[in-house]
């Protein structure tokens, strides 16, 4: 388990950051639909993404963890809500929460202060949440059995 | 730094590769490969929860391939913050980063993922709620971003 997200995490940051993700410019440059390039890319990863599930959805079984199970979950206020927040996040500061990551290793310090930034929104949203007496959001969705399996309270509504 | 990968990798090679690295992340451990659900698990501790336990090695190995690529890159020297650094001073920079960084945080445990675990992750499995969070944060950001290009005479 442990070697896979090794394995896979090594490569993403490293695409991420030899494609330039972490660079203010080639971020802006796309949100001001000026360079087509982070939409191409983003929409070629959907693409073969897609099709590399639908391969596996075929054969239904993991290498290391049973079977497949893919997100498919209804839509909700929260999603149009939150994603709204990160939308403004994402183009105000032409940065995201991997791509940050990227910026800071090639030198672009001030990814520090966003990274802060960061894990203190994630804090807060955890904290309205308690305040609402809900059960603390985790990503993705939690599964019922893995909840149990950690003692976290059951979730009942989204 | 050493320069062997010099510039930026073509979109097509990327793109499909990111997109393999999703795939693969399923079908090896049916993980959805999500950054935000990484930095999530970090504050697991302080919030009494227990995470999964290969997302921290993710964000530990995302780190790592950051790294390794911009040792391979070109030359590497600390910069700023393109053109908000050269609008706005380090005193009112930083304060709007770190609201930044919070929009992006607070958003994406809001709506349960960001770029990667919904806009890839979940697109590409075809949940709804991931289509309709992507559609959401991409359309916010584009329209902030002209929104401010136009506030500032064309300075962002």
């Amino acid at each position: 388990m442990r070697w896979s997200a090794l394995g896979v995490g090594l490569v993403f940051g490293f695409l991420l950051t030899a494609s330039g993700l972490g660079d203010y410019d080639t971020i802006h440059e796309g949100l001001l639909l000026q360079d087509p390039y982070i939409f191409l890319m983003m929409a070629s990863a959907m693409a073969v993404a897609f099709a590399g599930l639908a391969v596996l959805r075929r054969t239904g079984r993991t290498w290391f963890a049973g079977r497949l199970s893919l997100p498919r979950h209804r839509i909700e206020r929260r999603h149009v809500y939150g994603g709204a927040i990160f939308g403004l996040g994402f183009g105000v500061g032409a940065t995201c929460p991997g791509m940050t990551v990227a910026m800071t290793a090639t030198g672009g310090l001030y990814g520090l202060v966003v990274l802060v930034g960061l894990l203190g929104g994630l804090w807060l949203r955890g904290r309205v949440e308690r305040g609402q007496r809900r059960p603390l959001s985790t990503e993705p969705e939690t599964s019922a059995a893995t909840r149990a399996a950690a003692g976290m309270p059951a979730v009942t509504s989204g | 730094m050493l320069d062997v990968l010099s510039g930026q990798l073509p979109w097509w090679i990327a793109g499909p590769a990111v997109g393999l690295c999703v795939v693969a992340l399923y079908g090896l451990i049916n993980a959805r490969l999500g950054v935000s659900g990484a930095w999530l698990a970090t504050l697991a501790p302080v919030e009494g929860w227990r995470p999964e336990p290969w997302r921290r090695t993710f964000l530990l190995a995302l780190a790592g391939g950051c790294v390794v690529a911009a040792v391979l890159g070109p030359p590497v020297s600390v910069h700023g913050y393109g053109r908000l650094s050269e609008v706005l001073s380090p005193v009112a920079l930083v304060p709007v980063l770190l609201l930044v960084g919070v929009a992006l945080g607070y958003g994406s445990r809001w709506a349960g993922g960001c770029t990667s675990g919904h806009g890839m992750s979940g697109c590409a499995a075809g949940s709804p709620d991931s289509v309709v969070t992507t559609a959401t944060f991409f359309s916010v950001a584009v329209l902030s971003t002209l929104g401010l290009n136009a506030l500032t005479g064309g300075a962002l």
